[in-house]
């Protein structure tokens, strides 16, 4: 196991090996030159079945599903969400975390950032 | 000169280069001048913010939605105080417009007192008015003082500052360009007159709020020449400099402990005007490379022929709100934090739009701005030991304007915003906590829920109901603050008018944060021949919870059930207005990690309803004495992980699956091309 540098609430990235993991459960997921997501397993979720359609109208406290669902993305092995996004039917699926690994990598190695307990710091 | 470009009022944002004088004034400060002098400004502010919301008479005013602030002689804000952080932005490119412009005719004095609400030159819409006075020593312009904020009239085509059916900025009412009102300290009163005409509908509520930001920029200005008299002026100039550099460094230096790298979100708006519509009111890709980050929107929709449309340095508001209050919350609140960002605004989106465009609704556009933020800046310092904390998840967002207007019980004309529902959103959860209930106005965080009695004595209005909205939170491990829900009726007058400025009634716009979920969507409700008063009158026990009365219509009468953002209408005596919803806020991480003890106390204090305890938490327990199950919990949590894995696809099998649908065409008029939200064609403007 490489340096390890937590990300998300539930991804880390190894820093020395290049990879996404669960920080539940360490699986790794895919490459962290690549969207992450594509190392999840992806459901679309009717948004209906988290926000309760209290009563009976066109407008009530649920999303409408002919506009959005929810997409949640979970790791393969142990099911935890890592990440949601509420989307408009058929809308592209976001590349929301790229983070420059080289560059990253390059100022750990020299001295200008720490690694303590699994979070950056510069280096005082 | 011109109205400034786009380019120009992004450039005005910037700070000016020191010249010789101020950098020897810096070099001249002792140790301790510039701890001392930046809190003797901080006192300054704090004394002028509390004249300002105890003079201002509009709603907003009162809740201090509102911003007092020093600028250094070339106009780059030094600190403020606020109320709201959206006026650290415009009032910068206000003061430096004035400056290049008007010199000479009309020239700029010591006394002057000079004035604008207009966005194409600067401002954020144009309720939002702006009082800037220069700060002259011994003859010499050492400083500026202003005082800015938001009065709900405007004289537009609707009450209440914030028309939804303005097609252009023609029907926008006034938009005054910076103009000087007043000469040796006082106020002209043929400007007074022009303000109480274009104010018709509330003309007191316009005069004693331009007042108010008179006098508050003044004493600021009274207590900075007494800063002056006893320490010097090259004091005062050698602080205000101090602080901007000291300002910048500190923003710089946390910028560049993060990992460089793009971090992207995408937020959308359910409707523009009156029309319910899909537009991506955000494409927020953030570049951070050593100390400085670019944030580019293209990708976001078009201008759209409504009022739903920014000004870029409105937009640039819009980030500032977050920035200041999570990013660099211990910093002089001071043009030079964004010194090290630049920003990215294609022209012919709604966030850059032509200079006819309607734009008083600004606010509303951007709250894409508002969410995104969040999640760009969240996912960028959540690997770092400075700031992971900070990694908020959107607050509720909505900014559910609600406007009565008409002849109140004092017979007085009054058009205003009911802040209530404005100051009353969840904030998002946290990586350790859940958001705060009813947190505040996410525009203005300082900002101040007014009582119901006040508003009862202050307006036509009986408010039988006020409590949070139950399940109104985003889910998640730590689920966002629940907004709240108030009934209004319509009281002591035979009728007034009524409009809404708001979306989110079919999709959300904020997204949450880490595995959590957004808050839920806003209907539009309201009752017509409605007999809630003669129930009460009978006193035969009527029950105002909220989902009872939603499923069995306790309340008799007309029930109508819309989209929240609507236009102007009558509404009769003892009708219920609306039922006035302020959103929750966006839940942070997997709910099924939420303690289960957490969603029992939630049960227990009608934060969450059984439905979502059970549905999205998975909780056990015994539903009369919410005993916990705690072994039971666990097991329908790890039944709950199964189900996940074996009901979704590998990625590239989902893509292919979920790029293949689309939303009804009709729905997608204002988002431009799918899916890229590029112009199809410019909107037609009178």
């Amino acid at each position: 196991m490489g340096r390890r540098i937590i990300i998300t609430e539930y991804l880390e990235m190894d820093i020395d090996e290049s990879q996404w993991h669960c920080s539940r459960c360490d699986k790794e997921l895919i490459d962290a030159q690549t969207n992450y997501k594509k190392g999840c397993l992806v459901y679309s979720r009717d948004p209906r079945e988290i926000h309760n359609p209290v009563f009976e109208a066109e407008y009530n406290f649920a999303p409408d599903p002919e506009w959005v669902r929810i997409i949640e993305f979970y790791c393969p092995e142990c099911g935890t969400q890592i990440e949601t996004e509420y989307l408009p039917l058929g809308h592209p699926i976001t590349h929301d975390i790229e983070i420059d690994v080289e560059s990253l990598k390059a100022r750990l190695d020299n001295g200008e950032l720490e690694i303590t307990d699994k979070r950056l710091e510069v280096r005082t | 000169m011109a109205i400034p470009t786009a380019e120009e009022k992004l450039a005005m944002i910037k700070v000016e280069a020191p010249d010789d004088d101020e950098l020897r004034c810096v070099d001249s400060l002792g140790p301790g001048d510039y701890e001392v002098g930046f809190e003797r400004t901080n006192n300054i502010l704090d004394e002028a913010m509390e004249i300002f919301v105890r003079s201002s008479r509009s709603m907003m005013g009162i809740a201090g939605d509102s911003m007092v602030a020093l600028f250094t002689a070339k106009g780059d804000l030094a600190n403020a105080s606020c109320g709201t952080y959206l006026h650290a932005i415009i009032q910068p490119i206000l003061i430096k417009f004035i400056l290049n412009s008007y010199q000479d005719n009309p020239g700029i004095k010591e006394g002057d007192i000079w004035f604008t609400n207009d966005a194409l030159y600067g401002g954020i819409h144009n309720p939002d008015e702006v009082v800037l006075m220069p700060v002259f020593y011994q003859g010499e312009l050492i400083a500026w003082t202003g005082a800015a904020v938001h009065t709900t009239e405007t004289g537009a085509s609707e009450p209440g500052g914030m028309p939804i059916n303005a097609t252009s900025r023609f029907m926008e009412g006034l938009n005054c360009p910076p103009t000087k009102i007043g000469e040796n300290y006082e106020i002209r009163e043929d400007f007074v007159e022009t303000l109480s005409a274009f104010g018709l509908r509330a003309p007191q509520m316009l005069v004693i709020d331009l007042k108010a930001r008179a006098t508050s920029a003044h004493r600021s200005l009274k207590r900075i020449v007494e800063m002056a008299d006893e320490r010097g002026r090259d004091y005062v100039v050698g602080l205000f400099r101090k602080m901007l550099i000291v300002a910048e460094e500190g923003a710089r230096k946390r910028i560049s402990s993060w990992p460089d790298g793009k971090y992207t979100c995408v937020n959308f708006g359910d409707g523009v005007g009156f029309e319910v519509g899909l537009v991506r009111n955000s494409h927020m890709a953030l570049e951070k490379k050593g100390d400085s980050i670019t944030m580019d929107f293209s990708g976001t929709s078009p201008e759209n022929p409504y009022s739903y449309n920014a000004h870029v340095q409105a937009a640039v508001g819009h980030v500032a709100n977050y920035v200041y209050e999570y990013v660099f919350h211990d910093l002089p609140i001071s043009s030079a934090t964004f010194a090290p960002i630049d920003f990215v605004f294609p022209a012919g989106s709604c966030l850059n739009p032509d200079a006819r465009a309607a734009t008083s609704c600004s606010v509303m556009i951007a709250t894409g701005i508002m969410s995104g933020v969040h999640n760009v800046f969240g996912k960028m310092m959540f690997s770092t030991n400075n700031m992971w904390r900070q990694s908020c998840a959107s607050q509720g967002n909505a900014g559910n304007a609600m406007v009565i207007a008409g002849l109140s019980q004092w017979n007085l004309p009054f058009a205003d915003m009911l802040a209530y529902s404005l100051n009353s959103e969840g904030q998002g959860g946290r990586p350790e906590m859940d958001g705060i209930n009813a947190f505040g106005f996410p525009w203005c965080v300082y900002g101040r829920t007014p009582d119901i009695e006040e508003m009862e004595n202050d307006l036509p209005l009986f408010i039988p109901l006020s409590n949070h909205w139950k399940d109104s939170c985003g889910h998640g491990k730590y689920r966002g603050g629940v907004g709240t829900v108030q009934i209004w009726v319509v009281h002591h007058v035979p009728y007034l008018f009524f409009m809404a400025i708001s979306d989110n009634s079919k999709m959300q716009t904020p997204q949450p944060m880490f595995g959590g979920y957004a808050p839920c969507t806003v209907p539009g409700i309201s009752i017509t021949n409605a007999d809630l008063m003669e129930q009460m009158k009978e006193g035969k026990g009527l029950s105002l919870e909220l989902f009872p009365m939603l499923k069995e219509k306790s309340i008799g009468g007309d029930w109508q059930n819309e989209f929240f953002g609507r236009a102007t209408r009558p509404v009769n005596q003892n009708d219920v207005i609306t039922f006035g919803f302020a959103t929750g806020g966006a839940g942070y991480g997997d709910p099924l990690e939420r303690e289960p003890e957490l969603v029992i106390q939630d049960i227990k204090d009608q934060i969450i309803s059984d439905w979502s305890a059970q549905n999205v938490y998975k909780a056990q327990y015994n539903s009369e004495t919410l005993k916990l199950d705690s072994e039971g919990t666990e097991s329908a949590r790890q039944e709950e992980r199964q189900v996940r894995i074996q009901q979704a696809k590998p990625y590239n099998e989902f893509e292919q699956d979920w790029l293949g649908q689309k939303m009804d065409e009709s729905l997608l008029k204002f988002y431009g091309t799918w899916p890229d939200a590029e112009i199809v064609a410019p909107p037609f403007r009178p």
